[in-house]
């Protein structure tokens, strides 16, 4: 099968997924009469499940014209490895804080992204990634009144 | 109108706010000129920053941003032959070429004073039309409401996307999200999941941030390994480059890329990555030596820097008078008057008149910025393109993280960036257009509180939104742009069929 059509195949099972998914959440809001809180996202459920059908329809009959020459040449372990690290970012924020995480994720993910015909600095990788998370810290925290998730470093910062 | 404008200049001249716009500008055009990063990611960085200044100062920051970033494409459009941003893209096909000849700097001189006079044309056509614009929406009622939203929902489904059923997906399911919360009318919580933070429903910043900053950023992991650092070369610019005959010659072509700019900008969903491509079409249509077009003229430019650039006048027209943004970067500026509690539409010129005209001067003023900074800070534009993408991106990453959390101070902003920055990765990788989401998720409560109000107005008779002039007018205009789409569609789809070998 083409890249093309399992793209498209895909793209169809995924709007039918959602829209499943939503009218299952949808037959829960308690009804009260036709027109209700419940009646727009009735209408938008059986509309994203008729779209997935449309959808899986038209990835069945693609014509084989518009299957070649799209090829996926992207560096998926680039982009998991990056999809990790936004991940972990996001999760340990809070508990590790704030100007700790931003070091280790930029550290990190400088390294993930470096291209293959360049060098990978690693003390210019660690001054970048401590300098840059102390001024936004400092930034936010001074000029904005934001309190950043400080975590580990609570002793030493507030 | 004159003492609303004088209130205006009285707001914007002042140290602080021309600092900001000053900033704004720059920080744009930087954003603009690196091929990755859009005058959409900008607003949306600085967004959260703008809670903490005033009502004018913050969106005077947004505005420079806005303006500096649609403009900054031309930069590495000319020197790279790389689009910096959507709205450049017809710009590579002229500029390159003269970048090629040793015309660089005139092909840069061109680009960025019609880049100027096609903002400038586009700010003067919102300040005549909105507030016209503006006292006849005031009399729109619920049916008028509900049938502007289905209109603008279904014309940016048809016009901006390749596949129609995408289009629609994407914007039932910006909607669908949009349902997230309490209803209106009778109030009652939905699809909340249990969690108080979804009580008042997704705040559209984070969703604006994850989908299209955090997406992008993903996406340029696809490539960032293996691609090669371009090599700029510096030009030196000496006024615009080009002579008053030229200037006079290119007059006609000027005028028309600017309404064919400012016209797209005023539909809703669509704005300066289509007018500039349109503009450079129909100037080389219209032509006399359209054979010339590619080769490295500066008609090209003309075409493509005013119509992008007049985008940006006319995609303010429908956000300050109706609240439905005319593109992915008024969608945010939307977000920018909400965190200021103002809500655009036609009341805005009533109660907020001095703000509208504050707007209206930071604009003038940000344009001119913009021409001064790009004609004598180009060096400086020049060097930002060479800082390399992977030590750029993270950096942004972070900002965009602490921009999230800013706008509550809660973690769940972050959650909330990174599962629609994730989504709107699948997006791009299932080729499922974005905009249409947006407008869906920032449209569905204003589509769904009108519908139910105006069937409450005419006791549950649907008939209400057909009886109504305006409403009807708009539900027909939104049915004939579904038919037409369908027409084209089956057209094309024959005459494939007929070329292929039997």
């Amino acid at each position: 099968m083409s890249y093309t059509k399992k793209r498209e195949y895909v793209a169809g099972a995924f709007f039918l997924i959602v829209g499943l998914g939503y009218l299952y959440l949808t037959s829960g809001i308690p009804r009260k009469q036709f027109i209700d809180a419940a009646f727009v996202p009735y209408v938008l459920a059986f509309t994203m499940c008729l779209l997935g059908v449309l959808q899986l329809r038209a990835a069945y009959k693609l014509p084989v014209s518009e299957q070649a020459g799209e090829k996926d040449t992207a560096d998926y372990r680039t982009v998991w490895k990056t999809l990790g690290l936004i991940v972990a970012y996001a999760a340990f924020l809070e508990p590790v804080g704030f100007p700790v995480m931003t070091v280790v994720y930029l550290f990190l993910q400088f390294i993930v992204l470096t291209p293959r015909d360049k060098k990978i600095s690693y003390p210019m990788y660690g001054v970048i990634a401590v300098m840059t998370s102390a001024i936004v810290y400092l930034t936010f925290r001074q000029a904005f009144d934001m309190m950043l998730p400080v975590g580990l470093m609570s002793g030493l910062i507030e | 109108m004159l003492s609303l404008f004088m209130q205006g200049i009285e707001t914007v001249f002042t140290l602080q706010i021309l600092g900001l716009l000053f900033f704004g500008t720059v920080v744009g055009i930087i954003f603009g000129a690196i091929p990755g990063l859009t005058a959409t990611m900008a607003v949306a960085l600085f967004l959260p920053i703008t809670y903490t200044l005033g009502a004018a100062a913050g969106i005077s920051l947004l505005v420079g941003l806005y303006i500096g970033g649609v403009s900054g494409g031309l930069i590495s459009a000319i020197l790279l032959k790389i689009p910096g941003t959507p709205a450049s893209v017809a710009t590579t096909f002229d500029g390159g070429p003269m970048m090629e000849k040793g015309e660089g700097a005139k092909a840069l001189g061109v680009g960025i004073f019609y880049s100027y006079v096609g903002t400038l044309l586009s700010i003067f056509a919102l300040i005549f039309i909105a507030p016209t614009l503006a006292k006849i929406a005031l009399a729109f009622g619920p049916h008028e409401y509900f049938s502007i939203a289905i209109f603008s929902l279904t014309l940016i489904i048809t016009l901006a996307t390749g596949s129609m059923v995408k289009g629609l997906f994407s914007g039932a399911l910006g909607f669908a999200f949009s349902t997230v919360g309490i209803a209106p009318v009778d109030a009652i919580p939905r699809f909340t999941l249990g969690l108080t933070e979804l009580n008042a429903g997704f705040d559209i910043l984070p969703v604006l941030i994850g989908l299209f900053a955090i997406s992008e950023i993903i996406k340029v992991a696809e490539d960032v390994k293996t691609e090669q650092q371009a090599t700029v070369t510096v030009v030196k610019l000496k006024g615009f480059g080009f002579s008053v005959k030229e200037f006079f010659e290119q007059g006609w072509n000027m005028i028309r890329s600017t309404l064919i700019g400012t016209g797209i900008g005023i539909l809703p969903g669509i704005g300066s990555g289509t007018s500039n491509i349109v503009a450079y079409m129909v100037a080389k249509k219209r032509s006399r030596h359209p054979e010339k077009f590619g080769t490295g003229i500066i008609d090209g430019i003309v075409a493509s820097e005013a119509a992008s650039c007049s985008a940006v006048g006319g995609a303010m027209i429908p956000l300050l008078t109706l609240g439905i943004p005319g593109d992915t970067v008024t969608a945010m500026l939307l977000g920018g008057f909400m965190i200021h509690g103002i809500q655009p539409g036609p009341l805005l010129f009533v109660s907020q008149g001095p703000l509208v005209y504050t707007i209206f001067v930071a604009m003038l003023v940000s344009s001119l910025m913009m021409l001064v900074c790009e004609l004598y800070g180009v060096r400086l534009f020049v060097k930002m393109l060479a800082i390399p993408k992977h030590i750029l991106l993270p950096i942004i990453l972070v900002l965009c993280f602490v921009g999230a959390f800013g706008l509550g101070n809660r973690i769940f902003d972050v959650g909330v960036i990174v599962f629609f920055g994730l989504l709107g990765y699948g997006f791009v990788k299932c080729k499922i257009p974005q905009t249409p989401f947006i407008i869906g998720l920032i449209l569905g409560p204003m589509a769904e509180t009108n519908l139910r109000r105006g069937l409450m107005l005419s006791d549950g008779n649907f008939s209400g939104f057909l009886t109504q002039p305006i409403s009807a007018t708009f539900l027909g205009i939104a049915a004939a742009s579904v038919a037409m789409h369908f027409y084209q569609t089956h057209r094309a789809r024959a005459a494939r069929k007929a070329m292929q070998p039997t």
